[in-house]
């Protein structure tokens, strides 16, 4: 895909196409990974992963995400 | 600390992370010393009822969760959602050990909850007493 570089103040940028974030699920304001590799002349972008430790339980933390959703009227206001 | 301390402390960690991710809040710790006590418990013990590990016996269950919710409380180890955090932890150990329990009435004890005024042995307590 083609895309040209447009100015952003006073700094460089390009758009992303509204399919590319919607697949990516990008919102206004996600964290992106970018590398840049000068020898290839590759930009890449990348959503960031979290990577858990190796002893995370993962059905264990599956198990408490999804109370958290079950439960996300009561949990989402009782820190207000 | 123990292993299974620093298993519980990254696992509350984690937690914390997911909560305030998912109302869209600051995470993070805003007091090391303040998590520590909320898994080191008396004789070096862990949380271990956080860890997937049934216990066998109730009362060991209870006194774990009254440390937890009190220490959590009165310390306020994260930046935000700290009972937000406690609330869930406590959900989700009361159904993994299918104790029959009123979320609301829960939630209600949460909110109010003084820890100048109640210690980690009335919350047992009030545990022991309203999830069978």
């Amino acid at each position: 895909m083609r895309r040209k570089i447009i100015r952003v103040g006073s700094s460089r940028g390009i758009l992303l196409p509204r399919e590319v974030t919607k697949a990516m699920h990008w919102e206004f304001g996600t964290e992106i990974d970018l590398d840049v590799n000068t020898d290839r002349k590759e930009v890449t972008l990348k959503t960031i992963k979290v990577s858990l430790p190796d002893d995370y339980n993962l059905e264990h933390l599956r198990g408490i995400e999804e109370h958290l959703n079950l439960h996300a009227d009561v949990l989402g206001g009782i820190d207000d | 600390m123990t292993d299974n301390q620093k298993k519980e402390l990254k696992l509350l960690c984690f937690v914390n992370w997911m909560v305030a991710r998912k109302f869209d809040d600051d995470f993070g710790v805003r007091d090391l010393d303040s998590l520590k006590s909320v898994v080191n418990l008396p004789g070096n013990g862990s949380l271990t009822c956080f860890l997937g590990e049934r216990l066998s016996n109730r009362k060991d269950l209870y006194s774990q969760l009254g440390w937890f919710v009190y220490y959590m409380i009165s310390g306020e180890p994260f930046i935000s959602k700290n009972r937000s955090v406690v609330l869930l932890m406590l959900i989700w150990a009361l159904n993994y050990y299918r104790l029959e329990f009123d979320v609301e009435a829960l939630t209600d004890f949460i909110i109010m909850l003084d820890p100048l005024k109640q210690g980690n042995s009335d919350i047992s307590l009030w545990l022991s007493n309203n999830c069978r």
